[in-house]
């Protein structure tokens, strides 16, 4: 290479201005077709371990469907379904089912079945593709230890998104049952609190950021509970003085009532009855 | 009393519990206790304080003969003592619900039909000391006299019992066409074959939930057993003090929901209208009009919770549905009103949603509570007396029959669009 600097150099010093932009024109050129050539090597090297990916994740997929195809034909035939809500009965909300589907049991089992099988082949496809390279390559060492990291990511803001959205859609239902007035606040609060705490966790996974990540979570987490617990705490200020002077007005005291056995404690009774 | 379905039908030989968890001597003791002859009744009562079995085994004295009936008590403990006692009683019964009857109390039930080789079993719960003499007798009778199912219809305030008004019993009677007031209830006669029936329901809720509820009145019909009901001028019995209302009613319409799922083809299949009750008169007048301060406060949290819960209710209810929730949620106190048939619909749409699992049923049992609670206040502003409460009553469960229709359509063919 220095070798070859001179020689452009001292042919330089020689030659007329019209030869030395023919010069500089051909060492571009040269050097674009360098580049051109390193990235092509890096592409042909890189391409058979994408196509083993691509095969192995497309061949587990296949092999996926057809098990949960056969398998919801199984489970349709011995009517899973039926069996499994008469099995639950009135339990039936605290079922396994219930988490967050819309489809029947034997659905879901066979989704699972096809995606577990898919899995199977991302996690061939990223052995094969890490394979194909040649040890003094440097893009799998940086690569495919981070793909498996983007794929557990990927999976925790998944799992993050359905949690929030359950524990959001629980709490918001409780609080209007309990005629909380900020139940709209306290729902999001709740979402929020779970979505960050995931970004946060998936951005530690992928090691970005590092400890502004931890820094920027702990400010957020602690706002949004610091916000929460103002917001209960403002809206919830008469239900706690009510509750506090209708203790203090008990015969005895608080202390006496607190001693009291439970059958003697009795509420006031709704003029309404439910049931 | 009426009779739910004319045509006994001879059921499936069911499964056995047959010395669940007894020892064979312990049941050999129990039948030498009445070694004169097994009497063809068990009546099972639940534990009860120590001074009040002897009244209430005084008050059963007064209708049942000494060897006509074998009373399963668990507060004996030695069944010599029963020697002394007015009925033959002994310590078997395994009654522990402190309510309504749960899988359990049906599953212990069986059990001792089977150790005494039983014709008949009468469950009686918590609240047994409520319910006369006389009404046992006759629930006995009934049951003797060849019917499957007797149940007591308790007396009713215009303002007791309103989850029961409101869709238990006319889902009931709509679905299964079992014009029976207590759909859910607090106690029971069966024959043998409906006791084996329950229990066999039960063995499969009680691996998983042991004080799961089931409706007897529904297996009754699908089954096309006999069922009838007797007048009886007790209360209805108040739940567990303890009992968060949420999760009564969580569990109560989780369970009917549940029911109407697994019972899908049977009421799919066309049937006539049940047959028309007597209304019992209730033991107390109702004070007219003392609920209605409460509707403005009622109205309001139906308004926060359209507000808050719109975007749950329309994964669950179709637009028409989601229309007429908005407009009532715009209508003031004075005209705060949901029509029987808007209110089957309702009722109907969240059954399906149920059953589609068209999202989390925790979630779905949840959302449709304030629902209830709206029709809650319209019923308090159209109910003032008992009358109207009776009246009320009956056009609610009329709607649901009217109604059927919609949701065997939607049943069928849920994404079909329905005007």
């Amino acid at each position: 290479m220095t070798l070859l600097l001179q020689l452009v150099y001292g042919l330089r010093q020689g030659l007329p201005e019209s030869g030395k932009e023919w010069m500089m024109g051909q060492q571009i050129e040269f050097a674009l077709r360098q580049s051109m050539h390193r990235v092509l090597v890096v592409l042909v090297s890189f391409l058979p371990g994408l196509l083993a990916f691509l095969v192995a994740v497309i061949l587990f997929a296949l092999v996926g469907a057809i098990i949960a195809i056969a398998i919801r034909r199984i489970l349709t035939t011995a009517r899973f379904d039926e069996r499994l809500s008469r099995g639950a009965g009135s339990s039936a909300p605290a079922s396994l089912f219930e988490w967050t589907s819309n489809q029947p049991p034997s659905r879901l089992v066979s989704r699972a079945l096809f995606w577990l099988c898919t899995l199977v082949g991302v996690a061939v496809g990223i052995s094969a593709f890490g394979a194909s390279y040649s040890s003094d390559s440097q893009v799998p060492i940086f690569l495919l230890p981070y793909l498996t990291h983007v794929i557990g990511a990927v999976l925790i803001l998944f799992a993050g998104t359905l949690i929030a959205r359950f524990l959001a859609r629980s709490v918001l239902i409780s609080a209007v049952n309990a005629q909380l007035q900020y139940a709209r606040i306290l729902s999001l609060g709740v979402k929020w609190l779970v979505l960050v705490l995931t970004a946060a966790m998936a951005l530690d996974h992928l090691q970005v950021g590092g400890a502004i990540v931890s820094l920027a979570f702990g400010i957020l987490f602690g706002g949004i509970v610091l916000t929460l617990a103002l917001a209960v705490g403002l809206g919830s200020r008469d239900l706690v003085s009510r509750s506090i002077e209708r203790t203090m007005e008990r015969p005895g005291g608080p202390s006496e009532v607190a001693n009291q056995r439970p059958a003697d404690a009795q509420p006031p009774r709704s003029r309404l009855r439910h049931f | 009393m009426q009779r739910a379905s004319q045509t006994p039908v001879a059921m499936a030989s069911p499964s056995s519990i047959d010395g669940l968890g007894v020892p064979q001597e312990v049941a050999a003791t129990e039948r030498a206790v009445h070694a004169g002859g097994s009497p063809r009744l068990i009546l099972c009562v639940p534990s009860l304080p120590e001074e009040v079995l002897p009244g209430l085994l005084a008050d059963l004295a007064t209708v049942f003969g000494r060897d006509e009936v074998l009373i399963a008590s668990p507060d004996l403990e030695e069944p010599e003592a029963s020697s002394v006692l007015p009925l033959t009683v002994f310590d078997g019964t395994r009654v522990r619900s402190d309510w309504v009857l749960t899988a359990g109390d049906y599953a212990a039930a069986n059990e001792l039909a089977q150790r005494h080789d039983a014709a008949q079993v009468i469950l009686l719960g918590a609240d047994v000391c409520a319910l006369p003499a006389t009404a046992i007798r006759e629930m006995a009778d009934r049951i003797a006299g060849g019917a499957d199912l007797i149940v007591p219809a308790y007396s009713l305030g215009a303002h007791d019992g309103l989850v029961t008004s409101a869709f238990l019993y006319p889902l009931t009677r709509a679905l299964f066409a079992a014009n029976i007031r207590f759909p859910l209830p607090m106690d029971a006669a069966m024959s043998r074959r409906m006791v084996e029936r329950m229990a066999s329901v039960a063995q499969r809720q009680t691996a998983s939930q042991p004080d799961a509820l089931l409706w007897p009145v529904a297996e009754a019909a699908a089954a096309a057993f006999t069922v009838y009901q007797v007048d009886s001028d007790a209360p209805t019995p108040i739940p567990p003090a303890a009992a968060d209302f949420n999760t009564l009613f969580v569990s109560v319409a989780g369970g009917i929901f549940a029911d109407i799922e697994a019972k899908a083809s049977f009421w799919q299949r066309s049937r006539g209208p049940a047959v028309a009750m007597r209304e019992i008169p209730p033991a107390q007048r109702t004070e007219s009009g003392d609920l209605a301060e409460e509707v403005p406060g009622m109205v309001e949290a139906f308004r926060l919770a359209h507000r808050n819960l719109q975007e749950i209710w329309a994964l669950a209810l179709p637009p028409q549905s989601l229309l007429a929730l908005k407009k009532l949620s715009i209508a003031e106190p004075a005209a705060f009103t949901i029509a029987p048939a808007l209110w089957a619909r309702l009722v109907y749409d969240f059954a399906l949603a149920f059953h589609l699992r068209s999202l989390n049923r925790g979630h779905l049992l949840g959302a449709f509570t304030p629902v209830y609670l709206a029709w809650v206040a319209s019923a308090l502003r159209t109910v003032t007396d008992d009358a109207s409460a009776a009246v009320h009553r009956e056009e609610t469960a009329a709607a649901f029959e009217r109604e059927k229709p919609y949701l065997v359509a939607r049943w069928r063919w849920p994404d079909r669009f329905n005007p």
